[in-house]
């Protein structure tokens, strides 16, 4: 906060406000002190805008929740047909982008020294139009996807000063979008829905995760299988893969096939359907036949390492099924025929009756990203001097590009290269001249993800720094240099593009959204240079590597988020760091365990990791996230913190290391392979590894995956669910009557309330949502690695996993070791942990000072200003929920802007205080406010918890106990899933959890 | 137990009257003059409280982080600390007050040691609940005391009994502690010379040694004496509540208050022993403290270190006997699990090295003895180190399960803990007669008068 006196404060916040209470209209460039205060600004009333999330191409809405001008909290917008009113933990995190220690403040010049220097924007524009003036060559916009209005304003820029747009994402799916233009003529992304299908067939694509709309995906999937509406337990889900991914890890059967052999097993299945369905009438039969002829079930399986008889029942399956789905491998199975793999994935889904229902295909989108061909011919024309101006935005191609490619040498030989981006990064601190952008958060936009859906990005601060809007600066240049650019700013640029409606309307709405039906397609079936080949892995190493994306930090970009890098990683429960997985088999082979550094070679380069062995992995493969190995970057690289420097180091180990790599970047150490179509390769090559002998711990947030029988989260077959074979005590469920108290009395009894909460860990896929969203609600501080490393993370709420009901065995090893996974076999069980706000709580009773209390609505209060940091409670807590302030993280975790992001209502803790989950006790205030106000109760569903409002699936469920009529007293009368964490301990806790259903394949509808 | 003849026999070469008796002279040599080891060791014991100190008030400054803490393991060394030194302050007590009721003579010429003893260790374990706070300066957030903000302590939480129990026995001790010294303060003051005679003339109370000082002293000390009995008990008591009153497997166990007396006896008798052989040694108090003391120590260390032995087999066997998973699996994994070595070390130290003392000759080899003590407190800090450490990592929920490790800074508190109270007892034997003079020379009219046994 040193770079922000108190007057400067007062002058953001009003002008913050100022903004705010006219976002709606033309902006006022004028302060507007506190003194006439805005009409719709009433300090301590939050203002929600609707905006649309950046974060990745999905586009989900949002709603901006800003204090006094600050954005503090972002929401799912309700109204949004895609993420209807969730978001996932990346676009929650996504609001910090605003708050960074990285930001640019102000435009930045490559001074004489070769270092960047601060400059302004009449310098620097100036700068930009020289550099695109002088000189022979080509101007070249390299960038990532961007809204219908930006990309508008870029070509007539591209127009203008005749410059070649080259659109780049990492994840472009460049394989999925040719093998859809090879068998539908349409080159776009298929929308999947996998709600609407009753089998799944997941070929590695991990679209819970990763995919291209998690969010929605994911609660399609869940509502799928909700046991209460689906007595035979809703879709199920085969899921290929190398590795238990967490996609996989909601599947009802994994299939652990090798790495590379998608191809192999979605011909198979291609050439059995097209076997049992024919060709459709007006395609080309024989086109198809001989596209499929490679397929061979006996081959695929023996290429997968499985047995014939496993996918000859995956293919059974298939045909038997109402309305089964494929879905086409994700990034991490991205292999060197990914084009034909998807294509044939695509054929069967057609061929299935799955197009139409549980996939669409839209329209072409108008500026898709390129392949690999394309960016190398651009190092090409880089290398031969051809480009004199590289004009880089939304987009770090220097960290995700293959080193091999030497994009970074190419850089040199282009005279000015100028970078956009408003926080720093690898491709920025290599540019000549630096415009940074505002950050989404300030930023005007829209998105147009697929068709009847139009997302507008606005603005709900006034920008913080000495930023400029993108498309003003390109408006600006192209009209200097004398073109055609659209008039006005690129405010008006946006504002114009939504002339066709009501426009307050949309962004009051956050777009406008039609159920515009998208047209049907029929089988083209142009499937020259496509067809069955084996995938060729390179490489000479023993080892498949497979970079898969980081949960969390997707293409890298996440990296620079805080609460990304210190969310554990739902599959491995890993923070901060990069790892290499390896089974326990191949792990000892090396002699090596949890920590040991290794070395993964690779005929494109080497990285080191640190090991992270476990049962869910293929002897043949090795894994290593992509995401990390960023050089540039407060929490991205080692600037914030220094490598981890024993027990003693404190607080000094925060003195950081700038320029030093958290982790490896294993992209670039992948070749720059490409498929038939030219797209990006990312299972593309063998690894050698090599025991370094060196140690460095990772961060683990649990230590061990087996519950020890001890039922913490349990599981109900489907015939216990119906009410009978409540005798079988399959997978360990409850053996006792589940209500010997009632929640509901654990309160004053003159109180209408008692608050509790009902957890279905059947909706929960563990993807961390409530995670991220309580920690930013609750000013949860982010520790860093060194302290998440001494597992002091301060999360209010977390998941846990599970595998299976455990054994006896284990826990006795000083070094923390989840062994449970087998491979090929699937108990994963997610349980989300919040404080239980216990009736009888331990945490209670043996707090000298009362610092921690029961409250006459049940809950347990914590009072931070009258805890002396005994930390009785936190041992006394059978659920672990307690977290203790061991460092001044409330004033010292929070630098620079970051303080601004606070939520006003929750307090920030003091050093040595504990805390814990309050249940959101600040939203309950609130909306007591409000119900006091108009003289009543406060209603059912009034209030949401932080948890409950993200969980994209809607496993949580907040409301009243006392209510008979609320909804969470609904949820929880289901007697035969329903528990309490530990019930014989006899805390009265007001979580209800639902076991999770075990749906076996001899159940239900196959 | 009345002394054998030969316990005192040199005492019994005592003259005809008290005053002529060599004790004064004897015991109160120590106090005088100027060793340089002496101020060695007071100058090394002063440096280490100075160094524990620092680290501390960097501690207080930075955070609790710099401890060892790791998530689920709330407390570590300083609470495990504070128990040993708790335990410690055991022998001074029960060695002045229940041995007093029961009329054990013997205990005369150690009962100023373990007094003083006690004093110390008590003001130095007092000190680790205070700086194991994560506010340390929201301490009195813990005392009841009248406010303006009616706000109260929950009188429900065992922190709070301890507070009471902690400083209840700490006056007591101290009372206890200088009533007894009275008589030989007089001694002192009568001896010394200059501005020390002054002081010692304050601290005496006007002491003449008159036949009504003399009663209303005998009666203070019996009725301290049954004042301080219940303490004994008590005090373990309710820090092993700290414990026991909790839901965390491990400490949930009835045993604990019984189990954490005996093993605060035995780990204070070894402790006596432990400073009271360098100090008989050094200070040539060898007519004062003999064998027989000594043998005596020893036959109650055997006894407590037996009862020890049966409460860690009563805890295992209860563990199993109840069919609790946690309870089982707390216990399986002490043995067995990533704190085996502190486990085997207690029960060996403890429970197995001690067993040696049935032998009688092992009982008055005092170089022995020095060693197996030394061991016992060794054993006993881990026994405090395995109930804390190993029950708090392995709790109910497996996925929280971890580990704690000893950071550098609560080592260097942990050394000057040991500092701390050295340099007490060095500035004590400075100071004061080690040896209650006056008690001794009551023996030897005793013995003068009775031959010895009766």
């Amino acid at each position: 906060m040193s770079e922000l006196d108190r007057r400067d404060f007062l002058k953001l916040v009003g002008v913050g406000a100022g903004a705010a209470a006219t976002a709606c209209a033309e902006p006022v460039e004028k302060l507007v002190p506190y003194v006439e205060q805005p009409e719709s600004v009433t300090p301590g009333i939050a203002v929600w805008y609707a905006s649309t999330c950046t974060e990745c191409p999905a586009a989900c809405g949002l709603h901006v929740r800003t204090r006094e001008g600050r954005p503090v909290k972002l929401e799912g917008n309700p109204d949004h047909p895609i993420n209807q009113g969730k978001l996932c933990a990346r676009g929650q995190a996504g609001l910090g982008r605003t708050y960074l220690p990285d930001r640019y403040p102000q435009p930045m010049l490559r001074g004489a020294g070769g270092e960047l220097e601060a400059t302004t924007w009449a310098d620097a524009t100036a700068q930009l139009q020289a550099g695109l003036q002088g000189g022979s060559g080509s101007t070249v916009v390299l960038g990532g996807r961007v809204g219908p209005s930006l990309d508008g304003v870029i070509d007539a820029f591209a127009a203008a000063t005749g410059a070649q747009r080259v659109v780049y994402e990492p994840f472009a799916y460049e394989a999925l979008r040719s093998g859809t233009q090879a068998v539908f003529g349409v080159a776009s992304l298929p929308i999947f829905d996998p709600g609407k299908a009753d089998l799944i067939v997941d070929l590695g694509s991990d679209f819970l995760s990763s995919g291209l709309s998690p969010t929605e995906n994911a609660r399609q999937y869940a509502d799928a299988r909700n046991v209460k509406t689906h007595k035979s337990g809703g879709t199920r889900m085969i899921s290929f893969g190398p590795r238990l991914n967490l996609t996989t890890s909601s599947a009802d059967q994994w299939l652990p096939s090798r790495a590379g052999s998608e191809s192999a097993i979605a011909f198979a299945i291609a050439q059995a359907v097209v076997e049992a369905k024919g060709s459709p009438a007006g395609a080309d039969a024989a086109g198809i036949q001989a596209f499929v002829a490679g397929g061979n079930l006996a081959k695929a399986a023996s290429e997968a390492g499985l047995e014939t008889s496993e996918l000859t029942a995956v293919v059974e399956a298939v045909l038997h099924a109402k309305n089964p789905l494929i879905l086409p491998p994700g990034i991490a199975s991205t292999g060197s025929n990914a084009t034909s793999t998807a294509a044939a994935v695509m054929l069967s889904n057609a061929l299935l009756g799955a197009v139409g229902t549980s996939v669409s295909i839209p329209p072409a989108e108008a500026s898709a990203p390129v392949g690999l061909a394309e960016i190398k011919a651009l190092v090409a024309d880089m290398n031969a001097g051809k480009v004199k101006a590289l004009l880089v935005h939304d987009s770090n191609p220097v960290y995700s590009l293959p080193a091999e490619l030497g994009f970074v040498e190419a850089l040199g030989k282009v005279a000015t290269v100028v970078s956009f981006a408003s926080s720093k990064d690898e491709t920025a601190e290599l540019a000549s001249l630096v415009l940074p952008d505002h950050t989404p958060m300030e930023s005007w936009g829209d998105r147009a993800p697929r068709p009847g859906v139009r997302s507008i990005v606005q603005p709900t601060v006034r920008p913080l720094l000495d930023t400029q809007a993108t498309g003003d600066t390109l408006l600006e240049a192209g009209r200097a240099l004398g073109g055609v650019m659209p008039e006005g700013s690129f405010r008006s640029v946006v504002e114009n593009n939504w002339s066709d409606v009501d426009w307050r309307g949309a962004l009051a709405l956050g777009g406008v959204f039609t159920d515009a039906a998208i047209a049907p397609v029929a089988i083209q079936g142009d499937f020259s240079g496509l067809g069955m080949k084996s995938s060729s892995i390179g490489g000479n190493g023993e080892y498949t590597l497979v970079a898969f994306p980081h949960h969390f930090l997707g293409d890298g970009r996440g990296a620079a988020l805080p609460w990304l890098q210190e969310i554990p990683e739902p599959t491995t429960k890993l923070q901060w760091n990069s790892w290499v997985e390896m089974s326990f088999a191949t792990a000892e082979k090396f002699g090596v365990g949890f920590g040991d550094v290794v070395s993964v070679t690779t005929p494109a380069g080497r990285i080191e990791g640190s090991v992270f062995p476990r049962g869910g992995i293929r002897d043949d493969t090795i894994a290593v996230p992509i995401g990390q190995g960023h050089s540039v970057g407060f929490y991205a690289s080692m600037e914030g913190e220094g490598e981890h420097g024993g027990w003693s180091a404190g607080p000094e180990a925060a003195a950081g290391e700038p320029g030093k790599p958290r982790g490896a970047n294993v992209m670039a150490v992948l070749p720059a392979a490409e498929d038939e179509s030219g797209g990006r390769v990312w299972l593309s090559t063998r690894a050698d590894v090599a025991k370094t002998g060196r140690f460095r711990r990772l961060a683990l947030s649990q230590w061990t995956d087996n519950q020890r029988e001890r039922k913490l989260a349990q599981v109900a077959s489907l015939a216990q669910v119906a009410g009978h074979g409540g005798d079988d005590h399959h997978g360990g469920h409850h053996d006792e009557p589940p209500h010997t108290f009632t929640a509901a009395y654990d309160a004053d009894p003159d109180q209408p309330y008692r608050w509790g909460m009902v957890i279905d860990n059947d909706r929960c896929n563990g993807c961390s949502a409530c995670v991220a969203s309580c920690s930013i609600e609750n000013n949860v501080p982010v520790v860093g690695e060194a302290q998440a490393i001494q597992r002091r993370d301060m999360a209010w709420i977390r998941i846990e996993k599970y595998i299976g009901d455990g054994n006896q065995k284990g826990g006795s090893a000083r070094r923390p070791v989840p062994d449970s996974e087998k491979l090929g076999e699937l108990d994963v069980r997610y349980i989300p942990m919040p404080c239980q706000q216990c009736g009888a709580a331990p945490c209670e009773a043996v707090c000298p000072t009362l610092a921690t209390y029961h409250n006459k609505e049940g809950l347990n209060g914590m009072i931070y200003n009258r805890c002396a940091g005994t930390r009785y409670c936190a041992n006394n807590c059978v659920y672990k929920v307690r977290r203790f302030n061991y460092f001044d993280y409330g004033n010292e975790n929070f630098p620079g802007l970051l303080g601004l992001m606070l939520n006003p209502d929750v307090t920030v803790r003091q050093q040595g205080v504990m805390e814990k989950c309050s249940f959101c006790v600040q939203r309950i205030e609130g909306a007591r406010q409000l119900a006091k106000d108009e003289d009543r109760n406060i209603r059912d569903g009034e209030v949401q918890t932080a948890c409950q409002q993200a969980c994209p699936t809607n496993a949580i469920t907040f409301g009243n106990l006392r209510d008979d009529g609320s909804k969470v007293v609904a949820e929880a009368d289901e007697p035969e899933r329903s528990y309490h964490l530990l019930q014989e301990l006899n805390t009265r806790s007001a979580i209800t959890y639902l076991a999770q259903v075990t749906r076996d394949e001899n159940e239900g509808n196959h | 137990m009345a002394p054998p003849a030969t316990a005192v026999a040199d005492a019994l070469a005592s003259p005809a009257r008290p005053r002529d008796s060599r004790a004064n002279i004897d015991i109160m040599a120590p106090t005088k003059g100027v060793q340089w080891p002496y101020f060695l060791a007071l100058g090394a014991a002063v440096l280490g409280v100075l160094q524990a100190l620092v680290v501390l008030l960097y501690q207080t400054y930075v955070g609790l982080g710099v401890a060892g803490y790791q998530q689920p393991v709330f407390w570590g060394l300083y609470i495990v600390t504070f128990v040993f030194w708790i335990g410690i302050g055991h022998a001074g007590t029960l060695i002045s007050a229940i041995l007093f009721l029961f009329r054990a003579k013997w205990r005369n010429a150690v009962n100023r040691g373990a007094e003083a003893l006690t004093v110390f260790a008590v003001i130095t374990a007092a000190l680790f609940p205070i700086l194991h706070l994560g506010r340390i300066w929201k301490l009195y957030y813990l005392i009841p005391y009248p406010n303006q903000r009616s706000l109260w302590v929950n009188f429900k939480s065992p922190l709070l009994w301890d507070v009471f129990a902690i400083s209840t026995y700490a006056s007591i001790s101290v009372v206890f502690f200088y009533i007894g010294l009275i008589p030989d303060i007089a001694i002192a003051r009568d001896r010394a010379t200059g501005v020390k005679k002054a002081i010692y003339t304050v601290l005496a109370l006007g002491w003449q040694g008159t036949g009504p000082q003399w009663k209303a002293h005998s009666r203070s000390v019996l009725h301290l004496s049954g004042l301080a009995t219940p303490l004994v008990l008590s005090v373990h008591s309710v820090v092993s509540w700290d414990f026991a009153m909790s839901i965390v497997p491990g400490w949930h166990a009835t045993i604990f208050a019984p189990y954490f007396v005996a093993g605060a006896v035995f780990g204070g008798f070894a402790m006596v022993i432990n400073i009271m052989i360098p100090v008989r040694r050094i200070f040539r108090l060898e007519r004062y403290l003999t064998d027989y003391h000594f043998e005596n120590m020893s036959r109650f260390i055997l006894l407590t270190s037996t009862i020890c032995g049966y409460a860690y087999a009563a805890e295992y066997f209860i563990a199993w006997y109840s069919g609790v998973e946690f309870e089982q699996s707390s216990f399986w994994l002490r043995a067995f699990g990533p704190y085996w070595l502190s486990t085997w070390c207690m029960i060996t130290f403890n429970v197995i090295f001690p067993q040696l003392l049935w032998i009688k000759r092992l009982r008055t080899n005092l170089p022995f003895l020095f060693g197996l003590c030394f061991f016992i407190n060794l054993g006993m800090w881990f026994e405090r180190y395995v109930i804390i450490i190993t029950s708090l990592s392995r709790e109910y929920i497996t996925g929280s399960w971890g580990l704690y490790v000893i950071s550098p800074v609560e080592l260097s508190v942990l050394a000057g803990s040991f500092c701390w109270f050295s340099m007490w007892f060095l500035l004590f034997l400075k100071v004061f007669p080690v040896i209650a003079i006056t008690e001794v020379k009551e023996l030897e009219i005793h013995a003068r008068d009775h031959g010895g046994a009766h």
